[in-house]
């Protein structure tokens, strides 16, 4: 009897205190590259601008927004860390913007008669990826944050919103 | 002389059939030919190879250090040379010529920059059955994948006339810089254009290194005739192909100053010193993959105007035989590793050391 207690007790115990356990996606992110403020992040958003003509093609669309994609969410990712909410939030949306590009690309590419299976595989997995990164980082953020720079004008940023959009894009990609 | 000529072309002929025995079993679009003799009798090809080896070089060197006595007529030799080869299957001893053709496919078929996307990402491309090297991103330089346009859409679609098309195509270039020497000595030209290794690895196996060292040579050409601009879009040109010819820049400055002091310019030394560079960066390769044998072509082209030093001449002969020896360890055993990379290198080494105790021994005359 005794045993059926003890068991009854740990179910309630892991009910008390709720842990989300997010699926482990064997995807990996990149590094995290040079932060907004520095003069190589500069040169970054040249050679992102470069880059974009450098990958041209079908899957070099695919492979070019895809990366920045990963690129903008781990800088994100990061800058939400520090609490640089502002340039998180506006990383998080680029992201978006890549994001979204590289279904086109596939399809262009099954419209130009190339196998696109491992490139649907991959962007499922980036997009599983992401989506894990942005439900933990959801937890520790604030529904929305007033940003108030010096001598403007402040700015509601509504991040619980900006993740359900973020997820949303990814959601669709699955 | 007749008789040696008629054996060099007639080896050429045999050593093209021999390549037939080397089609690959993935090649669907030459099954027909397929023996799978280059799987069952790798020991007989073996002894094949060395045997026509041989005795291409051994006509090479009778050729070359008779070139004074025997009235060899230029035009028709390299007629014969490139009818005897242009037929053969190029990729008996190297798959590179595959890896031309998928490379020229990922850009002007599939449209996608061969430097982001790996051959083997068009799934399903029926290339890539034969393709080497298909994880690969493009290995050579941007003008070399732009000249490929020609060949890849002669080719009409059709494997095998793309296949041909790019060894015609190789093959010009190998006209090109025999018809280019000749024009700065025409003695010289014979000891580029019969030399088996460059005979093998330009019309047989078809590697772009001729179409890198056309563009090189011209460049100095047209550095002789003050065409400087022109010279320097054709060593360009050369380095967008294969960037060892980058090595070649010292000569360049060393000729730039001879030119702005008013010094005649010494077209002996150019030679000399891009011999010198071209072999030390053959040297080096080994750092970046390996040794292969068609890298000599880099600085074979500019010892063969070095043609007064006679020794150096046998030297640079008996090096090029070592050189496709090399190939025998994997042909003769189909593996890569263990023992293969020494005895390629004692095969290599072994002529070279031959000659030079023969000619020390001449020398002291012990052999007299």
């Amino acid at each position: 009897m005794f045993r059926y207690y003890l068991i009854l007790f740990l179910t309630f115990l892991i009910l008390l205190f709720p842990r989300n356990i997010f699926a482990e996606s064997s995807y990996v992110l990149p590094y995290p590259s040079a932060m907004p403020g520095s003069i190589i992040y500069k040169l970054n958003l040249i050679q992102e601008e470069l880059l974009r003509f450098w990958y041209f093609g079908d899957f070099g669309q695919f492979k070019y927004n895809l990366s920045q994609s990963d690129k903008y969410l781990v800088e994100a990712k990061t800058l939400f860390d520090y609490k640089q909410y502002l340039l998180a939030f506006q990383d998080l949306q680029k992201s978006d913007k890549y994001l979204k590009k590289i279904e086109p690309a596939i399809l262009s590419a099954k419209k130009n008669g190339k196998n696109t299976t491992d490139k649907k595989k991959l962007l499922k997995e980036a997009a599983e990826k992401h989506i894990e990164e942005l439900l933990k980082l959801k937890q520790n953020l604030p529904q929305t944050f007033k940003w108030r720079p010096e001598k403007q004008q402040g700015r509601t940023l509504n991040l619980s919103e900006a993740f359900e959009n973020s997820i949303r894009v990814r959601q669709e990609a699955l | 002389m007749n008789i040696v000529v008629s054996i060099f072309i007639l080896t050429l002929v045999l050593f093209s059939i021999f390549t037939y025995s080397f089609v690959d079993i993935n090649l669907s679009y030459l099954s027909n030919l397929y023996t799978g003799l280059y799987l069952n009798q790798r020991i007989l090809l073996s002894i094949i190879y060395s045997s026509l080896i041989v005795v291409l070089f051994s006509c090479s060197y009778f050729l070359l250090t008779n070139l004074n006595r025997l009235k060899l007529n230029l035009n028709k030799l390299i007629l014969f040379i490139v009818l005897a080869t242009i037929f053969a299957y190029p990729a008996a001893l190297t798959f590179d010529i595959f890896n031309y053709i998928t490379t020229a496919k990922v850009t002007f078929l599939y449209q996608e920059n061969p430097y982001v996307v790996y051959p083997i990402e068009m799934l399903n491309d029926p290339y890539l059955a034969f393709t080497r090297a298909a994880n690969k991103t493009a290995l050579y330089g941007p003008f070399w994948i732009l000249l490929t346009v020609i060949p890849y859409f002669l080719g009409l679609g059709s494997f095998i006339l793309t296949l041909f098309s790019f060894k015609v195509f190789i093959a010009l270039f190998y006209i090109g810089t025999i018809y280019l020497m000749r024009r700065i000595d025409k003695t010289a030209a014979f000891f580029l254009a019969l030399n088996p290794l460059v005979i093998i690895e330009s019309l047989i196996s078809s590697h772009n290194d001729i179409v890198m060292i056309l563009f090189a040579l011209l460049s100095l050409y047209l550095f002789f005739q003050k065409n400087y601009m022109s010279s320097f879009l054709s060593i360009l040109g050369s380095v967008f192909i294969k960037p060892a010819t980058l090595f070649l820049t010292p000569v360049y400055l060393g000729l730039l100053k001879d030119r702005i002091f008013g010094k005649k310019i010494n077209q002996e030394k150019a030679f000399k010193y891009s011999a010198i560079l071209m072999f030390i960066i053959f040297v080096l390769s080994p750092i970046r993959e390996e040794l292969y044998p068609w890298y000599a072509i880099w600085f074979i082209t500019f010892t063969s105007f070095l043609r007064k030093n006679k020794f150096l001449q046998s030297l640079v002969l008996v090096f090029s035989l070592g050189l496709m020896l090399r190939y025998i360890p994997y042909m003769a055993t189909g593996n890569y590793f263990g023992l293969t990379p020494i005895i390629r290198n004692i095969l290599m080494i072994t002529p070279v050391l031959i000659f030079l105790i023969y000619t020390w021994l001449k020398r002291y005359s012990l052999l007299r």
